[in-house]
């Protein structure tokens, strides 16, 4: 046998080896892809060649109490770019038409970088009709860059809502992260007020569509036919308690006024309207926001984001008069029959003016004159425990609970705390102002129209709530939301004497008498908050009709003087949208025609 | 009893039956992957006449005198240099490549007719009495002999072909028995040559290994002096020919070091074949029933990917069982080329052996990811007429040195 030469057993034994070793190899890196690593392989493979297409779900609509749509879904264009087939070279010519700063589109695609780039990136959206028309003409010279016609919100009632609705937005990557099961990147979702509270609600159900693409991704056919494919499923719509006449006559009111309103139903603590002023147009937050405009709100020294329904804190000046009122005659400290002497001011180590000289009167009449010196007196009759408890009682200084977004506390001072500022001799003094509804203590609007509602219905409402319930989706069926009942547990006769003083506020020779109305009895109580920084903040809560109420009002004004003469009659406004409907419908007669009619559009090009 | 020991004394089943199997699945994989194919369907029938001609091939072949393929060595070599030039002035490009020819209606590879050639001429040198293969001289002329193909397979450029013939070359010069020194020089431009196209960094610690290696032989510092000049000689060529080389193949070879690096572009195809195989798992998805094969994730899989559908639709146990028959192929014409008393012919089977091992590696290797994308088809499974013509007329020489193996003393 040959041993080193030519073929040689060492030469066949090394040739042998490198087959076996090769063979080896390939068999081991074989095992290790198909068994050992198959899952992940298997995984890439399905979502390789069938590729899921989201249908985004048609967001809930918002229905007022009387089932008009307040927010609504609309068409309109959107421009995408698929950056695989896109030239960059269009930039120019596309941010021109698209009337957006240059660089604006690079931005876009840039951002979307982390994406595969046959995926369409949203560049603009709510495109007008002139420049789909031009895109139309010219998709032969616009390679990678198409429309599509997606679902927006509109607002057809011509109502604001701003801060009460919100508006969506695209997802943030920290909300995505920590909600990565329903959400994907690019999806819209409620940032905040209805939009954000209400989201789970109306998002809906996501539908995909399995189409099979091949290695261009190109479709090449339906998943089994369509049989694997997911509906989407509408989101709830959403039945609010806002009256749309309420709302829509605040919002005029409020034109040219910084403010807030909040108007409930005391029996239900349905809030019929709520606006915070200036607003914006929520209109301008359905497309892509411009960034001219976001500067604008937010440098805005007016402050039109802040919600200053739940958010503002004020003092609450005479309103609160009848808190007191309620402590002292539900305490049994005084009753009708005891009187007090104004002379034009109270004393109590230092001088305290009334606004006039009222002479003798009982608590009704000093709440119709809203005589400071009564109530200065009061105070200390009552003590600053119970004049805190009662407060809290009526929900001051915690949260109501309304069902949108963020909300202040406010602040009801305590014996406890002028004891930590001024120790245990804190100069008693500081109550009498306290007495007036000044000084320190601070309230929102949406709690003051809490406490009006809970005057107005005798001690007993439920928690402030914009959204009553839902109508489901699948049953059409109306499912309503529960809300906490409310009852702080005081004599209806209590109330039955502070409400003939607030009627007689506006009814009698009161402070509100301008507001006076033949066709309904409107009982209510002025205010006026001290502004160290200006313009005194003009209050005014009221509720109607007066023997049984059905709605109950709080209305703030900022910076421009007496309650009466700015605050009362919005509140008036707002009660007669509200409780004489069929004579202000006729006005809006056309307009509802022609807001149906956009309904109907809506509707079709929805389905 | 006796009419089987008959059979197998004069006829290798077990060369044949691998092979026919091989061809079935090949048959199997075309078809499944060309079945719902637009343009390709027809591919099937085409194979399977083309299977048909090429086992007839096959038989004639085995059947023919052992003497003729000394006779046709030189003429076949030389006429295959011939269609080699010929296709570089009037040949076909497909995909980035100029090496096809036609032939009437029908494709012709002349750089599959050049193997055999070359196996042949380089064979039938070799086996010559006063060639010494530890002179300087020999070696270069063997070297000579089989590097002409391959520079003109380069200008086509068809680079996997051109590894063929290297593993061709290798194998023959160690099957005649160089020494290790011997064989150092020959593999080490290789060495160096691919080094340099990692970078300068390889290239200069290639170098490096080299001065090491020759120290360690001790021979005379001019010799080893010489020798380092080859090798950094080699180095400069292959960065030459890597500048040579159609974009196409220069993307292959990068996406190699990197698929990740442009995953819809060259490193496409290897990110694809692996998912395909990979989740075949291993059962696999089923005959037809491949996601990966029915949409046409991987072009023209039923050339260089058919192991993506084996793997993809028959899973771990196909693709296993595939190897296997391989592995009993090659080892059996290891057999018949150790086991050949003519030198020529021993020679030769082995160079056959080098053929379909390279291909096999290069082409199972790249699906698995463990060689670059280089297109060069799996012998007897991938579709292709002139490559399954000369694996059989090939194959027909080993059986032919088999059933002859007895006739020279």
């Amino acid at each position: 046998m040959r041993t080193s030469g030519f073929g040689s057993i060492q030469r066949k034994s090394i040739i042998f080896f490198i087959i076996a070793g090769s063979f080896a190899l390939l068999a081991f890196r074989l095992f290790q892809m198909q068994i050992i690593n198959h899952e992940e392989y298997d995984e890439k493979s399905a979502s390789n060649s069938i590729k899921a297409i989201e249908q985004t779900p048609l967001r809930g609509v918002f229905l007022d109490r009387n089932g008009e749509v307040i927010v609504s879904n609309i068409p309109a264009y959107t421009l995408r770019i698929i950056p695989a087939d896109y030239d960059r070279k269009l930039n120019r010519i596309l941010e021109n038409v698209l009337d957006v700063d240059s660089g604006y589109i690079n931005r876009i695609l840039y951002n979307n970088k982390i994406y595969s780039k046959y995926i369409p990136v949203r560049i603009k959206r709510g495109i007008d009709f002139k420049t789909v028309s031009w895109l139309e003409e010219n998709s032969e010279f616009l390679p990678g860059v198409d429309y599509i016609v997606e679902m927006q919100r509109g607002y057809p009632d011509g109502i604001m809502g701003s801060h009460m609705f919100g508006y969506t937005k695209e997802i943030s990557p920290e909300q995505l992260q920590k909600e990565n099961e329903y959400y994907e990147p690019g999806d819209y979702v409620g940032n905040n007020g209805i939009e954000k509270a209400y989201e789970k609600y109306l998002r809906g159900e996501k539908g995909y569509n399995y189409i099979l693409v091949d290695s261009r991704r190109k479709e090449i056919g339906r998943f089994k036919n369509g049989d694997a494919d997911l509906a989407s499923v509408k989101g709830n719509d959403l039945v609010l308690g806002i009256d749309a006449d309420v709302q829509r006559a605040g919002e005029e009111a409020f034109k040219g006024y910084r403010g807030a309103f909040v108007a409930i139903e005391p029996k239900t603590g349905e809030v019929l309207g709520l606006g915070s002023f200036p607003d914006y147009d929520l209109n301008a937050f359905s497309y892509v926001t411009s960034r001219e405009f976001l500067n604008k709100l937010y440098s805005d020294e007016d402050k039109p984001l802040f919600n200053r329904a739940t958010m503002s804190m004020k003092p609450p000046g005479s309103t609160f008069k009848i808190m007191e009122a309620v402590a002292a005659l539900n305490l049994g400290v005084i009753n009708t029959s005891y009187t007090y002497y104004c002379g034009g001011g109270f004393t109590y180590g230092r001088f305290f003016k009334c606004d006039g000289v009222h002479g003798s009167m009982n608590v009704i009449h000093a709440i119709e004159k809203s005589c400071n010196t009564f109530f200065y007196n009061l105070i200390y009759k009552i003590g600053i425990d119970n004049w805190h408890n009662y407060a809290l009682k009526f929900g001051f200084a915690q949260k109501t609970g309304i069902d949108i977004g963020e909300e202040s506390k406010g602040f009801i001072p305590s014996a406890k705390y002028y004891e930590k500022i001024y120790g245990p001799n804190w100069p008693r003094s500081i109550m009498a102002s306290l007495g007036i509804g000044q000084g320190e203590v601070s309230i929102t609007p949406v709690q003051l129209a809490k406490y009006v509602s809970l005057i107005a219905n005798d001690g007993v409402t439920y928690t402030p709530h914009i959204v009553k319930g839902y109508l489901d989706n699948k049953t059409k069926d109306f499912i309503p939301f529960k809300f906490e009942k409310i009852d702080i547990g005081v004599d209806k006769k209590v109330f039955d004497i502070v409400k003939e003083g607030m009627f007689l506020v506006v009814n009698g020779s009161g402070t509100a008498g301008r507001i006076r109305s033949k066709d309904i009895q409107i009982a209510g109580k002025t205010g006026t908050a001290q502004n160290p920084h200006g313009k005194d903040h003009a209050l005014f809560i009221g509720f109607a009709p007066f023997d049984n109420p059905q709605i109950a009002v709080a209305v703030v004004v900022e910076n421009v003087g007496f309650g009466a003469t700015y605050a009362a009659p919005i509140a008036k406004k707002l009660i007669e949208a509200y409780l004489l409907k069929d004579k202000t419908k006729k006005d809006e007669q056309n307009k509802y025609e022609q807001k149906l009619h956009q309904n109907i559009i809506g509707a079709s090009l929805a389905n | 009893m006796r009419i089987d020991y008959k059979l197998q004394d004069k006829f290798d089943l077990g060369i044949f039956i691998p092979c026919l199997l091989l061809f079935g699945i090949g048959l199997a994989a075309i078809y499944s992957s060309t079945v719902h194919h637009p343009t390709a369907s027809g591919n099937f029938d085409r194979q399977l006449i083309w299977g048909i001609a090429a086992f007839i091939v096959f038989f004639v072949t085995y059947s023919i005198p052992i003497s003729s393929f000394r006779v046709m060595a030189i003429p076949l070599y030389l006429l295959s240099l011939g269609l080699l030039m010929a296709v570089l002035v009037m040949g076909r490009q497909i995909s980035g490549a100029k090496s096809w020819l036609d032939l009437g209606s029908v494709g012709f590879q002349p750089s599959e007719m050049a193997k055999i050639g070359t196996i042949l001429v380089v064979a039938s040198f070799l086996s010559r009495s006063n060639t010494n293969i530890e002179s300087f001289k020999d070696i270069v002329i063997t070297l000579i002999i089989g590097l002409v193909p391959v520079g003109l397979i380069l200008l086509e450029p068809d680079m996997g072909t051109a590894l063929v013939f290297i593993g061709i070359i290798i194998t023959m010069i160690f099957w005649k028995g160089i020494s290790l020194f011997g064989l150092f020089i020959v593999l080490s431009p290789g060495f160096v040559a691919i080094s340099s196209l990692f970078g300068v960094y390889y290239f200069v610690a290639s170098l490096v290994i080299i001065s090491v290696a020759l120290f360690v032989f001790k021979k005379d510092i001019f010799f080893s002096g010489s020798i380092f000049a080859l090798n950094l000689g080699a180095g400069f060529f292959a960065d030459y020919v890597y500048n040579v080389l159609s974009p196409h193949q220069q993307n292959r070879i990068k996406s190699f070091i990197d698929p990740m690096a442009d995953p819809l572009g060259a490193g496409y195809n290897a990110i694809q074949a692996r998912v395909a195989i990979g989740s075949g798992g291993f059962w696999g998805k089923g005959f037809l029933a491949g996601n990966q094969t029915q949409l046409q994730f991987i072009p023209e899989q039923w050339t260089d990917f058919i192991y993506c559908v084996i793997g993809e639709e028959l899973g771990f146990i196909g693709s296993f069982i595939t190897l296997i028959l391989f592995l009993v192929l090659f080892l059996k014409i290891l057999k018949v080329a150790s086991s050949s008393k003519d030198e020529f012919l021993s020679l030769v089977s082995v160079g056959i052996l080098a053929v379909y091992f390279v291909h096999l590696m290069v082409n199972i290797g790249m699906t698995v990811g463990i060689m670059p994308v280089i297109g060069i088809p799996l012998p007897f499974v991938s579709y292709g007429g002139s490559s399954l013509m000369v694996n059989m007329f090939m194959l027909g020489i080993v059986a032919n040195v088999y059933r002859t193996r007895k006739n020279y003393t």
